[in-house]
């Protein structure tokens, strides 16, 4: 799941694209190939991000969420079999691994609605005869009566060198008073010999107090060691006859078995949606053509979850854009959280998934951006933090995006007030002209109606629109009293205040 | 006397249904031990599984055994029933367990993690009487959290010298059968490994108390340190390991020991029942 052209790497971050990135990444490596390559939707894809965005909010709402947990566990179980199919198709010796790669498989599509295929059907067929209890596979006697015959040769051969090795252990052992001879190569003290080593007693190495021995070969053992040797190379024919006629019928299915892979692929990414639209309760938004950004209790889930774990509920966000418009609001009053939730839903809708609102209509934006506090802009060489700022700005800009989506928090804050109203009014005419959509937070007054946008405010979580002008109070002495500053320093604050066109 | 018979039924006397053999070094008749258990085990029909820790080890296998290896280490022939290709990695790819349904020559391998041992323990134990693991010195750390008897091997090629070498293997079985933590008493908890210089420092101290480490591989002190420390400190663990038995393997192409001196020795500085499998022989 990338992004490059829509959004950079801070405004990403800023805006929950990683959390989003998590929420939805698929279990299987069919899956995770896929979601690599996952691009938002352009612009003039309107109508598919919409079916798309349809097509997961309808699966969501029929399938229990137990049976989405389900398929899922099932796709994380399955093989993956890309390469051993791309062999088969270069006609290449598969082996008894990828046989049973093949056949899990093969097993597990049918548990998954709409995976399943003719090829699988005919794979699973196929390797029937060597599926054992438990999910296992053999190359079983019953792929070929010569590869059963050869095995049947081979196992009494074996029988009969076990028999003749075995006699010629006992009797050394017997010869040597011991009761049993373990392993190719053994001791015997000097002590325990009562003349010189038994026959077929083969001495290795010689030392004061004892010898190294081997037991030979005797003619016996030697005759069914030779016909054991040739038992084997028997077997193994008759194994890769099998194995290449196992291989050339996975290769006629090659085609099949790929297209249950995409199958895969594509079900293990909608599931993820799913997943993620029912565990934020996420609707379809109505994906339209021009810009627009209108949302209906909307929540950004990374805080969501954040404030669930603490015991505490998200402020779902209601505001209609179709422009850029000015948010002003108290300190800690939730301009930023609202920012990222237009963010959030903008970037969830190019992606043609549900959005977590009751309601939206959302445009396809070819440019999300976030711009002020919060972006990391590390002041670099002689380059000041307002310089840095600056520099952000002009990276946005150079975009010349069609249908920008901009979210600006406290721009042009480290500068003179006045140069920075003048500042944000700029940018704000810049983004109108550009066709832009989204918001700009700021403590600065007069900013909306110097730049002819609209002005929203946020009162204890809630956005509302006002007249162009009006001030709304940052509450932030209130906010460093409740924060703990001392008195005195709080009434200091106050006295300075007054006479200010901020008055409480 | 059978070896791998009474290596087996030590093992099998302490209730243990996973038999690891360690060794001093490489070369040290490990894998010899192993197989006579593991014939042992074959023949007295138990199911046996079977894994190496972390490196590959050949093993001539009868039908019916249950073992662990790598996918790149399966041999075409004969074909073997493969049970499951697990998640987990060996030092030559990817895990896989199998069933031998012919006689035939495997190699066998595990994983390279220490719950990746427990998980090959699991499964492996799931379906077989009990699981033997071939285990190197460098590795012993993974076997701590897994449940069994350990055999501890030693020989001619892991050391310059006989003395040398009765003194590494005393000072490894030593080192492994450090004894229960008692609840009651006083405790310093080591957390992490216990080494020379903090024991070094608790003796000039005068400490007291029981010096307690979660299992005995956490103590990485060896030879004359380890031998101050055992009887300068009261070390102990929590959980302890139950070695049951040493062998000896005399024989080495740098090196030859004379056998019963050498085995005798062993049992004498271990004062565990020691064999010598190649020569078919149990220190009195």
């Amino acid at each position: 799941m990338k992004a490059p052209d829509l959004i950079d790497e801070q405004s990403a971050e800023l805006l929950g694209f990683p959390w989003l990135r998590t929420a939805l990444a698929p279990v299987s490596a069919y899956g995770a190939r896929r979601f690599a390559e996952l691009r938002p939707y352009r612009l003039g894809e309107e109508r598919a991000a919409q079916d798309r965005a349809r097509e997961v909010a309808s699966i969501a709402g029929t399938l229990a969420p137990e049976r989405v947990g389900a398929s899922r566990a099932t796709l994380a179980s399955l093989p993956d079999v890309a390469a051993v199919v791309a062999r088969a198709t270069m006609d290449d010796l598969l082996d008894d691994p990828d046989f049973f790669e093949l056949a899990q498989l093969c097993d597990g599509v049918e548990r998954l609605e709409g995976v399943a295929n003719a090829a699988t059907r005919s794979v699973a067929a196929t390797l029937a005869p060597g599926r054992r209890e438990g999910g296992a596979f053999y190359l079983a006697d019953a792929f070929d009566p010569t590869l059963a015959g050869a095995r049947i040769a081979l196992r009494d051969v074996q029988a009969e060198l076990d028999a003749a090795r075995g006699r010629e252990r006992a009797e050394a052992a017997r010869a040597l008073e011991r009761d049993e001879i373990a392993g190719d190569e053994f001791i015997v003290m000097r002590a325990d010999l009562h003349g010189g080593p038994p026959p077929g007693v083969r001495v290795q190495r010689e030392a004061a107090t004892y010898l190294l021995c081997t037991l030979e070969y005797g003619a016996a053992s030697l005759a069914a060691l030779e016909r054991r040797e040739a038992a084997v190379a028997a077997v193994a024919a008759a194994e890769e006859n099998v194995r290449r006629r196992l291989s050339s019928a996975m290769r006629e299915s090659a085609g099949g078995l790929a297209a249950a892979n995409d199958a895969l692929a594509r079900l293990d990414e909608t599931l993820a949606a799913v997943r993620f639209t029912q565990r934020y309760g996420c609707t379809a938004a109505e994906i339209v053509a021009e810009s627009a950004l209108a949302i209906d209790q909307a929540r950004f889930p990374p805080l969501e979850d954040e404030l669930e774990r603490a015991g505490r509920r998200f402020v779902p966000v209601t505001v209609q854009l179709d422009a850029p418009a000015v948010l002003t609001g108290p300190n800690m009053g939730g301009k930023s959280v609202a920012m990222q939730t237009c963010g959030f839903i903008a970037l969830a809708a190019a992606f043609g998934l549900p959005v977590p609102a009751a309601h939206a209509r959302v445009a396809l934006f070819d440019q999300i951006a976030w711009l002020g506090v919060g972006r990391e802009e590390r002041p670099t060489g002689l380059l000041s933090s307002f310089a840095a700022e600056l520099m952000a700005l002009n990276g946005v800009l150079e975009r010349r995006a069609q249908r920008p989506a901009i979210f600006v928090d406290e721009f042009a804050r480290t500068t003179s007030p006045a140069e920075g109203i003048a500042l944000a009014v700029a940018l704000l005419e810049r983004l109108r002209e550009a066709g832009a959509c989204g918001l700009a937070a700021t403590h600065l007054p007069g900013i909306a109606e110097a730049a002819g946008v609209r002005h929203f405010a946020v009162r204890s979580y809630v956005i509302a629109e006002v007249d162009g002008d009006e001030q709304v109070s940052g509450d932030a002495i209130a906010l460093a009293e409740s924060l703990g500053m001392d008195e005195r320093f709080v009434a200091a604050a106050y006295r300075a205040l007054k006479g200010t066109t901020w008055t409480r | 006397m059978r070896a791998g018979a009474r290596l087996l039924e030590l093992a099998r006397a302490r209730g243990a249904r996973a038999v690891f053999v360690v060794g001093t070094a490489k070369g040290v008749g490990k894998t010899t031990a192993l197989r006579a258990i593991y014939d042992a085990a074959c023949a007295a029909n138990l199911s046996v599984g079977l894994a190496s820790v972390g490196y590959r080890a050949r093993f001539p296998l009868r039908a019916g055994t249950l073992f662990a290896t790598a996918r790149t280490l399966l041999p075409a022939t004969p074909a073997v029933e493969i049970l499951q290709i697990a998640p987990l990695e060996t030092s030559a790819g990817a895990l896989l367990y199998a069933r031998t349904l012919h006689d035939g020559s495997y190699d066998v391998i595990g994983p390279s993690t220490a719950s990746g041992v427990r998980e090959s323990l699991a499964f492996l134990g799931a379906d077989s009487d009990v699981v033997l693991l071939d285990g190197a010195i460098d590795r012993l750390a993974m076997l701590a959290s897994s449940p069994g008897a350990i055999v501890v091997s030693c020989g001619a090629a892991g050391a310059k010298s006989q003395p040398q070498a009765v003194e590494d293997v005393a000072a490894l079985a030593a080192r492994l059968r450090v004894r229960a933590a008692d609840p009651t008493a006083d405790a310093l908890e080591i957390v992490g490994a216990f080494t020379a210089t903090a024991a070094d420092e608790l003796m000039r101290r005068g400490e007291r108390r029981q010096i307690v480490v979660t299992d005995p591989t956490q103590i990485a002190l060896n030879g004359a340190a380890l031998a101050r420390a055992l009887a300068g400190l009261r070390v102990r663990c929590r959980r302890p390991l139950e070695v049951v038995a040493a062998t000896v393997c005399a024989l080495a192409p740098e090196r030859n020991f004379e056998p019963e001196s050498f085995l005798r020795a062993v049992a004498q500085a271990t004062g565990l029942p020691s064999f010598d499998v190649c020569a078919g022989r149990e220190a009195a």
